[in-house]
């Protein structure tokens, strides 16, 4: 049952696409990310590539409920800097779990339901300590961010 | 690799949602505001956003938590000096975010006084308690009543609430 807003359904939907678009952006940039990685951090990679593709699925399962057209994965994606070190491929993490948080908050802020508030406040905080993990491996500081996904 | 000229760019490479910058955020927080001392609620003049009663006590209530984290990180803190530099930035971050919360519920600044002293009556770190794991308890409970009442807001103020939820959720990770 939709909340007492004036945003509607379609908004809601239409940010439930963006979730879905950052997510397979996520899925194609794990990929990129795992193949710099050896060990331990190509595991954390391989994990959040599952993790965002079970995300994603379950988006476009959402949305096909709603009788809504799944975006479609782009053909291809750019990198927004050549991936060639394990450092590279930490910062890239950090970029795309970034790009799907801005996209989860987009939701919230776009959400005329509460099962939808919900899905999106669960996997923006995911999406976080994620973030924070990637955030070490790049050797960025601060690791933690007050406001993910919010413009600062 | 297999990258097209006409591809698209990674998410973090996008237009930031159009619709959630701060100016928006604090401009719908002002007509919230502005429905709330004009004795409107959910049928105001607002079409965007509308806030009931209930939605903004309960942005207050949130603030109150907020600000008892920040007391809890100081606690902490004087409970082990050692902890002071550890938790620095995680305790500046908790600041900002009270700011945040502050500016997106304008109604709670007139109960001020009132969240100062339910901030200053939060509790120390228990005798024999480890502070960090006591403050790390405080912030995943902060973190939970966010997200929690993330859900019963909407708009902006959902957005807000959610991300901070999510940011405290990451700094749980650093206390453990």
């Amino acid at each position: 049952m939709a909340d007492e807003t004036a945003v509607s359904p379609r908004t809601e939907n239409a940010a439930l696409q963006e979730v879905l678009a950052a997510e397979h952006a996520a899925v194609w940039g794990y990929g990129v990310v795992g193949a710099a990685l050896k060990g331990d951090g190509r595991s954390a990679a391989v994990a959040a590539q599952a993790a965002h593709r079970d995300l994603r699925d379950r988006i476009a399962e959402l949305l096909t409920s709603r009788n809504q057209q799944p975006v479609p994965a782009k053909a291809g994606y750019a990198l927004p800097f050549p991936v060639l070190s394990a450092h590279d491929a930490a910062t890239l993490a950090v970029k795309l779990e970034d790009g799907v948080a801005r996209a989860w908050v987009r939701l919230l802020d776009q959400a005329t339901q509460k099962s939808t508030r919900t899905l999106a406040v669960e996997n923006l905080s995911a999406t976080e300590l994620r973030a924070v993990s990637w955030r070490g491996a790049a050797g960025q500081q601060p690791v933690t961010s007050a406001f993910p996904g919010l413009p600062t | 690799m297999p990258l097209s000229p006409a591809s698209e760019a990674l998410p973090d490479d996008r237009g930031r949602a159009p619709g959630l910058t701060r100016r928006a955020l604090l401009a719908s927080s002002a007509a919230g505001l502005a429905l709330l001392v004009a004795g409107c609620t959910s049928s105001g003049k607002n079409p965007a956003e509308p806030v009931t009663d209930r939605q903004a006590e309960a942005m207050a209530a949130q603030v109150r938590v907020q600000a008892a984290l920040v007391v809890a990180y100081r606690a902490a803190a004087k409970a082990d000096p050692g902890l002071a530099s550890a938790t620095a930035t995680l305790a500046t971050q908790a600041g900002q975010q009270l700011d945040r919360l502050r500016a997106a519920a304008p109604v709670a600044r007139s109960s001020s006084s009132a969240s100062s002293a339910s901030a200053s009556a939060s509790p120390a770190p228990p005798a024999g308690q480890d502070p960090k794991a006591w403050l790390a308890a405080q912030v995943s409970a902060t973190a939970d009543s966010h997200a929690a009442a993330c859900v019963q807001q909407v708009g902006a103020r959902s957005a807000l609430l959610g991300s901070i939820a999510a940011g405290l959720r990451g700094q749980v990770g650093q206390l453990t």
